[in-house]
């Protein structure tokens, strides 16, 4: 099973892509436990495409795609803004103090530690992550 | 999201319902201000009753971080309780259930919140 949808860079398509996952995970009866994973990973990783900002003159699309094969979920984000690789951001330290916890960074860490797989290409003028989670036992 | 307020003798118990995400936590964080500078200089306790709370990402975290973190400085109490699995698997994962004092539930937070019968 596959879908995509395709929105502007606008922090206001949040609620319409997050509508589009849930009715995803309805429609393939996917377990309610794991949809968490994914609705932060579509929330942390829109979010720095969208304050990434978008070339001179226009606003950046942004592709989302749903991928259910063989147990595995891969969600993958795909845009045409500047050249941005999440992955290459540094980890906060998540053993720092009340005082000293910066939050810069947190929302991509969440989505390693949470996902399975991550990976990020840049592809001619677009941004592609892909991350992958099994969320069914069996295929 | 909507946020309800109850008072508790000196303590303020806060309880958002719904989604904790981009779009809700500069609301979020605002309300939260106001309940600490509704405190003044009285000492008192905060708490954050999670138990109607479905999911929070980064941008929710970071309004957790600075309440937590403004109570400390004013000298009041801060404290979350129940928190649902989605919720406390992003705590747990991101070690603000470290930094942050986490309880099972309300009784038990006030039962370790200070003032809570000043």
């Amino acid at each position: 099973m596959k879908q995509h949808t395709t929105v502007p860079s606008d922090a206001a398509q949040l609620s319409v892509l997050t509508q589009f996952l849930q009715e995803f995970w309805s429609a393939a009866g996917l377990p309610p436990a794991e949809t968490v994973t994914f609705e932060l990973a579509l929330e942390e990783i829109f979010m720095n495409v969208v304050m990434h900002g978008s070339p001179a003159g226009r606003v950046a699309r942004v592709e989302v795609t749903l991928d259910l094969c063989g147990g595995c979920l891969t969600l993958m984000i795909e845009d045409d803004g500047p050249s941005f690789d999440p992955l290459s951001l540094a980890a906060p330290d998540v053993t720092a103090s009340l005082e000293e916890r910066r939050v810069g960074g947190l929302g991509v860490y969440l989505v390693r530690q949470m996902m399975d797989a991550v990976s990020y290409q840049r592809l001619g003028d677009r941004n592609q992550l892909s991350m992958t989670k099994r969320v069914r036992a069996t295929p | 999201m909507n946020v309800r307020l109850e008072s508790l003798g000196l303590a303020t118990v806060v309880i958002p319902e719904g989604r904790l995400d981009f779009g809700a936590a500069a609301g979020f964080q605002a309300q939260l201000e106001q309940v600490l500078a509704g405190a003044g200089s009285k000492a008192t306790g905060v708490i954050i009753d999670c138990a109607r709370l479905d999911y929070v990402s980064s941008a929710g975290l970071r309004v957790f971080l600075l309440a937590a973190r403004a109570s400390q400085r004013a000298g009041h109490a801060f404290a979350i309780c129940a928190l649902a699995p989605a919720v406390r698997e992003v705590f747990d994962v991101s070690g603000f259930s470290r930094i942050i004092a986490v309880y099972g539930d309300r009784a038990a937070a006030l039962a370790q919140t200070p003032l809570r019968t000043a």
